[in-house]
């Protein structure tokens, strides 16, 4: 297989995520195996701080953030060679609970190649160095969620 | 002079009260000269200064890096995508 023609999709997006049409471009001939992960705003958190959520109100830093979101994706094609396409895509704007806020898809031509770590590899790296923020409003109040990756010389 | 574009996000956009803020700085600046400049012309960025991410044209730079001609410099807290 020609690298070249691997589908990568990543973007930033105000729409709705429509899982079945990014599916269907990261699906090839040869692929039997995807995994999805899709992240989605936490109306209700038990662990840790407990506390309910109104909305998170997301931001980007769109260029910078869609070419941090290329260079995941080759980090995951250096790290498993069996995979054949990638969709990272993070909706921003204003969200509410239950509506998912994130998708990362890694197909490949079975299940057992790396599909599962890939893409979880995927949203781990989004959290750490594609520019993206939110915050989060509350009964309580609103703060801004920070995290806590300090990006190094070359990422 | 150099003339660059900076660029602002999340707790330091809203602490720089704008988005964006264009400006001429010397030649030989570096991003930790950067960011004392604006700790000190913006008092209200002077904590968040301390512990700002900085990009310079999209990628990310660090204290020593010296600011390029017509740089796009990036300015905004540890991220929180997902």
């Amino acid at each position: 297989m020609q690298p070249s023609i691997l589908p990568t999709i990543f973007s930033i997006t105000e729409d709705e995520i429509d899982l079945n049409a990014l599916l269907s471009q990261v699906t090839l001939p040869s692929t039997g195996a995807a995994a999805i992960f899709t992240g989605m705003v936490r109306g209700e958190t038990r662990r840790g701080d407990a506390h309910d959520t109104d909305y998170l109100e997301y931001e980007a830093y769109i260029p910078m953030a869609e070419e941090k979101m290329k260079q995941v994706a080759d980090e995951i094609r250096a790290k498993w060679e069996s995979i054949e396409g990638i969709a990272i895509v993070q909706r921003i704007g204003k969200l509410y609970p239950k509506t998912p806020t994130v998708l990362i898809a890694c197909t490949a031509a079975h299940r057992d190649t790396g599909v599962f770590e890939a893409a979880r590899y995927g949203i781990d790296r989004l959290k750490e160095i594609v520019p993206i923020w939110k915050r989060e409003v509350s009964p309580d109040g609103q703060f801004w969620v920070e995290g806590d990756y300090i990006p190094k010389p070359g990422e | 002079m150099n003339h660059v574009k900076l660029l602002f996000f999340a707790t330091i956009r809203e602490r720089a009260g704008t988005r964006t803020l264009e400006m001429d700085i010397p030649e030989d600046m570096t991003v930790q000269g950067l960011k004392e400049k604006l700790a000190n012309d913006i008092p209200a960025l002077k904590e968040s200064m301390l512990s700002v991410l900085v990009t310079v044209n999209r990628e990310y730079a660090f204290d020593e890096a010296v600011i390029p001609p017509n740089a796009e410099i990036g300015m905004f807290p540890p991220v929180s995508g997902g």
